[in-house]
């Protein structure tokens, strides 16, 4: 008999003590707590309505992307501020339902709860990172888009929620009382909400702060933004990062030499990106700036359409047809030579001071120049419209806007007859959004005034037939756009009976 | 009487002073911006002395809580005099708080006293109708931390989204200033009203939201 040998069973490792898959199941778990807690869940409700409700009529339809990408910075800081309680909540949960004890006994130790409740964030921060993209992607969708936006802008919402995320954790794990990180999210508040109107504080010190405002709304080139983007974002990833491993060292990490040499690293980098942010403008980019302000053709493309030659900025080339439209709208309505005059519009703007302050635009003296600017839908196409009228009827720029007598009518009639709600585009190119008495008319240069007496009748010709009115101004070209013609001789020759005041300019 | 008398010192020692003082710092700090900052104005002023009525606001979430809630509730001094007797106790801190407040505004862009105080006190007012709502309706016994998140959350859905026909934020200098706050006198009666109803302890046990234990 023998016996039966069997093989020795191979040896299985039955304890691990690698506890990091409880800590990514514990990371779960809090992940889904958060995301259900009423506050974070009110603030993604407010977020994506606040996305729907701006993205309507964004830029009128005819978004620049690299302004685009500016705008979604704002929302984040609601739901941040919302992750900030809640995750500070969850981690002093087991302090105020006293299992803290009962947590002694894991695998996992403090410092490894710390990082679950930091990992817990993540999700949080990937769903704002999807809102962006799909804020973003709205406007870039758009036919009327151009331009480019930039990553680094972009970033700053989902890097602003995972900073807020683990200074609540670190709050919680350095004062453990259910009262702080409330208050700490009404100082945060008080300064990013309330404190953003007042006065934006020029220098380094302003890039500190997760959302950088700007003063102006022109919309400039992408390369002559120079907002220090990128270092920014790498700024709030080592600040968010340099926070967190601060919260697991002080949640009971201390001893761990890759936490420790992980904190240096990372408050090294926030280092960088502080000193790097803060180094202002480059000389390339205000170089590049003067260029395009004073020597726009430099910079320019141009192209030829229906006899008028449209240049513009690189990434406003597609735009060129809009004008395009725009001016032969303009033109079909003109008479004698301004029916058919070659026109040379060329795109401005006062690129000097970037994004921090507004300068209005001396108009143009070459003749037959006309200006228009970067923006474009919405009260900008009969800004532009009166622009073309104005030239097509005193010759250049400068001279339709000191305009003060009866060809004013012509001007504005030429601009809005075209239009399909022409009445409505007179209310909304004058500054008051009236339709009766004098008013300041809004151009990208210089702006025009009307008197009470040229708008009456400017608003009785837009309400008559358009071609009758067109016959007449084309028989009376001549005299309509002669110097020193008065508005009652205008109204005379175009058949309309108003009281008409003398022409007279403040 | 002699019971209220006998009750005084115990309640003052377990009032969350901690987290009083904490509030009233961080509300401090902040309307001590309008000395620091040199292009202060009313509007500011206003705005920091708004802030700075929520931090307090948040610190009186944690007035009503009581640790001993479920063994307390059959002793024969009622739960609204024992309310009532906490309030009182930190109403004298909380007058003197906001008079210090006030005072760190500069002369010259202080808002009007008496309408601002009428603001502070209906956000005072309801942060502990909140609180008193809380602890009737769950078995919570220290409810503090989720009412200010409650209060807070409040602040700012409110600030963001009220509907301008009921504007209850408004400047100084805005014409429906007095409107606004006839609608915070509404704000302030309500609070009251809704403290009152959820003041006395429920003669049945009813568990309106899922019991959650301290």
């Amino acid at each position: 008999m023998s016996a039966v040998m069997e093989a020795a069973p191979t040896a299985t490792q039955t304890q691990s003590h690698n506890p990091w898959p409880a800590v990514f199941a514990l990371a779960r778990f809090e992940a889904r707590r958060l995301l259900t807690t009423i506050p974070v869940l009110l603030g993604f409700l407010v977020y994506a309505a606040w996305i729907v409700w701006r993205a309507q009529d964004y830029a009128d339809g005819y978004p620049a992307l690299q302004d685009a990408d500016r705008a979604t910075q704002g929302g984040p800081l609601l739901v941040g501020l919302a992750v900030l309680l809640a995750v500070n909540q969850a981690v002093l949960r087991s302090l105020r339902r006293d299992t803290e004890r009962h947590f002694t006994v894991l695998v996992m130790s403090t410092a490894h709860r710390t990082a679950a409740h930091l990992l817990s964030v993540v999700p949080a921060a990937l769903l704002t990172a999807v809102c962006v993209a799909g804020q973003f992607g709205w406007q870039a969708l758009k036919p009327g888009a151009l331009g480019h936006g930039s990553p680094g802008e972009l970033l700053v919402g989902p890097l602003t929620v995972l900073a807020f995320g683990a200074a609540g954790v670190l709050i919680a794990r350095v004062i453990r009382t259910p009262f702080t990180a409330p208050l700490v999210v009404v100082f945060f508040l008080f300064l990013f909400l309330l404190s953003t109107g007042a006065g934006i504080d020029e220098g380094w010190t302003r890039w500190l702060t997760p959302v950088i405002g700007v003063a102006s709304s022109n919309t400039l080139p992408s390369d002559l933004i120079g907002r220090p983007a990128a270092w920014h974002a790498l700024y709030l990833a080592a600040l968010g990062l340099t926070v967190a491993l601060l919260a697991v060292l002080v949640g009971g990490g201390l001893r761990a030499r890759s936490v420790q040499a992980g904190f240096v690293g990372a408050l090294a980098l926030t280092v960088l990106g502080a000193v790097a942010q803060g180094q202002g403008v480059s000389s390339e980019v205000t170089a590049a700036r003067e260029r395009a302000t004073l020597h726009p053709e430099q910079v320019q493309t141009c192209v030829e359409r229906d006899g008028s030659r449209y240049c513009a900025f690189p990434e406003w080339r597609g735009r060129t047809a809009d004008w395009a439209r725009a001016v032969a709208e303009v033109q079909s309505l003109a008479g004698g030579t301004a029916h058919d005059q070659s026109l040379l519009v060329r795109q401005r703007l006062d690129a000097r001071y970037g994004l921090d302050g507004d300068a209005a635009l001396d108009p143009a003296t070459t003749p037959h120049q006309v200006t228009v600017g970067t923006a474009w839908g919405g009260n900008r196409v009969p800004e532009f419209s009166a622009a073309v009228a104005g030239v097509l009827v005193t010759g250049d720029e400068k001279t339709a806007g000191e305009l003060c007598d009866g060809r004013m009518v012509t001007v504005m009639w030429l601009a809005l007859a075209g239009r399909s709600d022409p009445i409505g585009s007179l209310k909304n190119v004058r500054l008051d959004d009236s339709v009766s008495g004098s008013a300041i008319v809004l151009s990208q240069t210089n702006p025009l005034t009307m008197t009470a007496g040229q708008t009456t009748v400017v608003r009785k010709l837009l309400e008559q037939p358009r071609d009758g009115v067109a016959a007449k101004v084309r028989t009376n070209w001549t005299e309509l756009t002669s110097p020193k013609v008065t508005t009652a001789r205008v109204a005379e020759l175009l058949g309309v009976t108003a009281k008409v005041g003398a022409d007279k300019c403040d | 009487m002699r019971l209220t008398g006998a009750l005084l010192v115990p309640v003052l020692r377990t009032l969350p002073w901690r987290a009083l003082g904490a509030a009233g710092a961080v509300g401090l700090l902040i309307v001590s911006m309008a000395r620091l900052t040199d292009e202060a104005d009313e509007m500011l002023a206003l705005n920091l002395l708004r802030a700075a009525a929520l931090a307090f606001a948040l610190g009186l979430a944690f007035v009503l809580d009581d640790p001993a809630r479920h063994t307390t509730a059959a002793v024969p001094t009622r739960r609204p005099a024992r309310h009532a007797l906490r309030v009182a106790l930190v109403a004298p801190v909380t007058a003197a708080w906001w008079t210090a407040a006030l005072l760190l505004v500069p002369d010259g862009i202080r808002p009007p006293v008496g309408d601002v105080t009428l603001e502070a006190g209906a956000a005072f007012t309801l942060a502990l109708a909140a609180a008193s709502a809380a602890i009737r309706l769950t078995q919570a016994a220290e409810p503090g931390q989720a009412v200010a998140g409650a209060v807070l959350t409040t602040a700012v859905l409110g600030l963001l989204l009220w509907p301008g026909r009921w504007e209850l934020f408004v400047g100084t200098q805005d014409p429906k200033w007095a409107a606004a706050h006839d609608r915070w006198g509404m704000v302030l009666v309500g609070a009251v009203v809704v403290w009152g109803v959820c003041g006395p302890e429920p003669l049945r046990r009813r568990v309106f939201l899922k019991p959650t234990r301290a």
